[in-house]
């Protein structure tokens, strides 16, 4: 059931908070051993709330939060050794405004290891399975919190985008995710990767819920009626010309059916797209580092290989690079804002290739094999390297596995982002299909 | 300051990667570094061509 309708039927008390949160547990419970996108479930302490959940828009809808976001008494692993027996003293203000709209937390979600990747293959807890076939990859950073809401074992889940960690997920497991714009969303109680880049957003199934979501979690309303009709929406090439032919034919259906819906097309070309991932990295990786200096010194060991590498290459670049950074950032920002003069919307991929084999670190894309993580940047970073609010919306599948669409705002306009996505889903049901794991799960239940 | 007609800078060496993590206190293993050297290979010749296009006005 959706988010929305949840909350419905919770205030016309045709559904207990009660009976919804032990619906989430008894699905999680038959469905997580196999998935293992929670960390950590919290079964009684959920059925407890759940009584005494306020009245609010979200009253009784069962809630996961990434592992990285505090929940106060639980524990914040963030999958990494160091953080494995942290306990949070407090609600990361997310959360808290989750639980004063009257949502419950049932559990806390697999990740990236200190959600620095896009794998979610934690070395210590293990991988997250992507519901649409086990065997592969979710993505990430946030591929516990897209797991869960694509199994159903939750209506929604929070995520936190640095460079792509909610819309990677969102994407490569078939759900909607929406990385708000940056700053709009506290960030307070989350561990953080990146100071200046660091965003927490929701991960739901269709974009009306994460709109839902948004207003209590920006403390805001957000209006996803209105359609597509008379939006200029720039399509950016050069990323359908990059991604899988594959992917990249079922996207454009997603893009041609705005078309249909009466949204004017324009061929775009985002300046500095290349540059931007580079950018995005003199940002991200020594301000990672900074955050870690601590462990760096004191617990290197305890990393795994590919993030101990990441937060080491931000140690050791030059002090200047961060600077030119800085600069850099302003420079591209105001380059990409002009684009914005033209068009109310970009939309691209979210992602050139499928869910890769959970072990397998590159991708075939268009004959050529190259690393995953830099597969994927110019169809992240430049969006997230600009503060802007981008949401992934399911698109169509290439055999058997969920490809996604990318529609990127003006900053500060996360509501006709989730407008546009509104109106696609509202055409289509990619968002609404379901992995054969639950639907094997339902008949046997 | 470099001219635009100066060499990039050299690629760091795993040695002087060490030194540059002790001066921090951090002592990673030579494997380690191994994995920073395939980040910083990608990088650094990407920061060199920003530097060169940045218009030299803007400020953070």
């Amino acid at each position: 059931m959706s988010v929305a309708g949840l909350a419905r039927s919770v205030r016309a008390g045709a559904l207990s908070p009660r009976e919804a949160v032990a619906a989430c547990l008894e699905r999680i419970e038959r469905l997580d051993g196999e998935l293992n996108a929670f960390l950590s479930v919290r079964a009684d302490a959920a059925l407890a709330e759940a009584e005494t959940a306020p009245a609010g828009p979200l009253r009784g809808v069962p809630v996961a939060v990434k592992d990285v976001i505090d929940v106060a008494g639980e524990r914040t692993t963030a999958a990494s050794r160091i953080l494995a027996e942290h306990v949070a003293a407090a609600d990361a203000e997310c959360v808290r405004r989750l639980r004063a709209a009257g949502a419950v937390v049932v559990g806390k979600l697999n990740t990236h290891e200190f959600a620095f990747g896009a794998m979610t293959t934690s070395p210590h807890f293990g991988p997250a399975h992507n519901p649409w076939a086990l065997e592969r990859i979710c993505g990430g950073s946030s591929g516990g919190s897209a797991a869960a809401v694509a199994a159903d074992l939750v209506p929604a889940a929070l995520g936190t985008d640095t460079a792509g960690s909610i819309r990677i997920p969102a994407c490569l497991c078939g759900v909607t995710g929406l990385r708000p714009t940056t700053g709009l969303v506290p960030i307070g109680g989350t561990v953080p990767v990146s100071w200046s880049l660091d965003t927490v957003g929701p991960l739901a199934r269709s974009a009306a819920d994460c709109a839902l979501l948004l207003s209590v979690l920006a403390g805001q309303p957000y209006d996803v009626a209105g359609g597509a009709r008379g939006l200029r929406v720039g399509v950016v090439d050069s990323l359908f010309e990059r991604a899988d032919p594959a992917v990249a034919a079922g996207v454009l259906e997603a893009v041609e059916e705005l078309r249909r819906l009466g949204a004017a097309l324009e061929p775009v070309e985002p300046p500095l797209l290349e540059e931007s991932g580079t950018i995005n990295q003199l940002l991200m990786l020594p301000e990672a580092a900074e955050v870690h200096l601590r462990w760096l010194r004191s617990r290197l060991a305890d990393y795994g290989a590919d993030v101990r590498a990441r937060l080491l290459a931000g140690l050791l670049l030059p002090a200047t690079a961060h600077v030119t950074g800085l600069r850099a950032r302003r420079w591209y920002g105001d380059e990409l804002e002009r684009v914005f003069d033209r068009v109310d919307v970009l939309v691209c991929p979210e992602m050139p290739v499928v869910a890769p084999p959970i072990g397998e670190d590159t991708v075939e894309l268009r004959g050529e094999r190259l690393p995953y993580r830099l597969a994927l940047i110019p169809f992240n970073s430049p969006w997230s390297l600009a503060g802007l609010p981008v949401a992934s919306v399911p698109a169509g599948f290439v055999s058997g596995l969920p490809v996604g669409l990318a529609i990127v705002g003006r900053r500060g306009d996360d509501e006709t982002v989730l407008r546009v996505a509104a109106a696609l889903q509202q055409a289509t049901d990619w968002h609404e299909r379901r992995p054969p794991l639950v639907e094997r799960s339902a008949h046997a239940a | 300051m470099r001219s635009e007609s100066s060499p990039p800078p050299a690629a760091p060496s795993i040695d002087l990667l060490r030194g540059l993590a002790a001066q921090q206190g951090v002592f990673p293993t030579d494997e380690d570094l191994t994995g920073v050297l395939g980040f910083l290979e990608v990088i650094l010749p990407s920061l060199v061509e920003i530097e060169r296009r940045l218009p030299p006005e803007t400020a953070p």
